[in-house]
């Protein structure tokens, strides 16, 4: 399992933030200001690519925080 | 497993035909431009092909047909078959095959009907048309296949931005020097929601409030004749199923993935292809795709991009390309074909 700085990298990059965003394990996913269907794709990609992991909308719809997402890359 | 390996049977030709008009993905307000390029970025599309009021399916694949038909000088009468592949048929009935039977100037004697498939539309059809061929009676048939897909009158942006119009001509015919063409197909209709329109069928038949926009479960403004698309499940779908489809194709053609010249996906969006490439350890430039100027021209993608992309290289020396087709049903399916000499006509555009 990633270390959550490490994931919080690969979150970065997958939701391609237009400006920087400081993220933390316990960011509520809804106040990101780019938290849309784009980027649950690009996290449902990275999920599938960097930890051989296929997650659903409903996974996605049931995290409240980073770090929520984080324990589903376990 | 729908495995399956047709002979005898020879791609003759393959054109394709867009509308002339262009709509860029980046024309919006100033305020949205940083909005729109992130979203560029990610599904690779800067532009499509829009059809003008008036201009269907069948028009554009008309133009297809009646260039092909004129550059392999095929004598009309000699067509035995004329399959459509299209979820955007002039009428609802009857079928777009045979309205197009006789705008085509084809005979009473040619057979017409029409598949109601979409972006796995390309291989079904060359099945379905070289299984026909292969079985030794027709000796030439043409398969049209393509969409109107885009919609004006749609508010779902997510939609809008995708999708683009496009229609395209394959001549197949009988011949025994053609090396065998390998098929694999599938179905999955659990997943039939994840593209789907709720209304306009016999379930839902028309009523004037499906006529209504409304925001859905997901947030999105539609009507209910509009398409449904769900793209965590419609990406999970492509992005699992097509690699292992693809690894099943190859062995059951007895070849290694450097055997083949050419990778033909259906051009869903960046997201989804680019994960299908790395998911097979394609190098890009044996995949190629007209996603950033045309769009989801969804079952026209393959025969487009062959068009675009491997045209030049076919008409020089003989190639072999494996296609893969995937989406709405949900169904998907592939082949590996190996062309040589056939008819390509540059892009058409109307």
């Amino acid at each position: 399992m990633d270390s959550i700085e490490d994931f919080i990298e690969k979150f970065n990059g997958a939701v391609d933030f237009q400006e920087p965003v400081e993220i933390t394990a316990s960011t509520q996913l809804h106040t990101l200001p780019e938290w849309d269907s784009l980027a649950a794709l690009g996290v449902i990609v990275m999920f599938s690519m960097e930890y051989n992991k296929t997650i659903s909308g409903e996974n996605l719809k049931n995290c409240n925080t980073i770090a929520d997402l984080h324990a589903l890359s376990a | 497993m729908a495995q399956s390996t047709l002979h005898n049977v020879r791609i003759a030709g393959v054109a394709s035909c867009v509308p002339r008009q262009t709509v860029s993905n980046l024309d919006c307000p100033p305020e949205q431009v940083s909005m729109r390029e992130r979203l560029v970025r990610n599904i690779g599309i800067a532009s499509r092909r829009q059809s003008p009021a008036g201009l269907c399916f069948s028009d554009l694949a008309q133009h297809a047909a009646e260039k092909l038909i004129q550059d392999l000088g095929w004598n009309k009468d000699d067509i035995d078959a004329l399959i459509v592949v299209t979820q955007s048929p002039d009428y609802p009935y009857p079928g777009s095959a045979v309205i197009l039977q006789d705008r085509l100037g084809l005979p009473n004697s040619c057979l017409a009907f029409d598949i109601n498939l979409g972006c796995s539309g390309y291989p079904y059809g060359l099945y379905v048309v070289g299984s026909m061929i292969s079985a030794g009676k027709l000796k030439k048939a043409l398969l049209l296949v393509g969409d109107k897909s885009t919609n004006p009158n749609s508010q779902d942006q997510g939609f809008a931005v995708l999708f683009s119009d496009a229609g395209t001509a394959t001549a197949l015919e009988y011949d025994e020097s053609a090396p065998p063409a390998y098929f694999d197909l599938y179905s999955d209709g659990s997943g039939y929601k994840a593209i789907y329109c709720p209304a306009g069928g016999n379930r839902n038949p028309l009523l004037p409030e499906y006529l209504e926009p409304k925001a859905g479960e997901d947030g999105v403004i539609r009507r209910q004749v509009d398409i449904v698309l769900d793209g965590p499940a419609i990406l999970n779908f492509s992005t699992t199923r097509v690699p292992p489809a693809v690894d099943a194709l190859l062995a059951q053609a007895g070849l290694g993935k450097e055997d083949v010249d050419w990778y033909l996906f259906h051009q869903a969006n960046k997201m989804i292809n680019e994960t299908i490439r790395k998911k097979l350890g394609l190098p890009p430039e044996r995949v190629p795709s007209t996603l950033y100027d045309f769009g989801n021209t969804s079952s026209a993608s393959i025969p487009l991009t062959l068009t675009m992309h491997a045209r030049e290289t076919m008409l020089q020396k003989p190639q072999r390309l494996l296609m893969s087709g995937f989406g709405v049903g949900l169904s998907w399916a592939s082949c590996i074909l190996q062309i040589e000499g056939a008819v390509l006509p540059e892009l058409i555009e109307v």
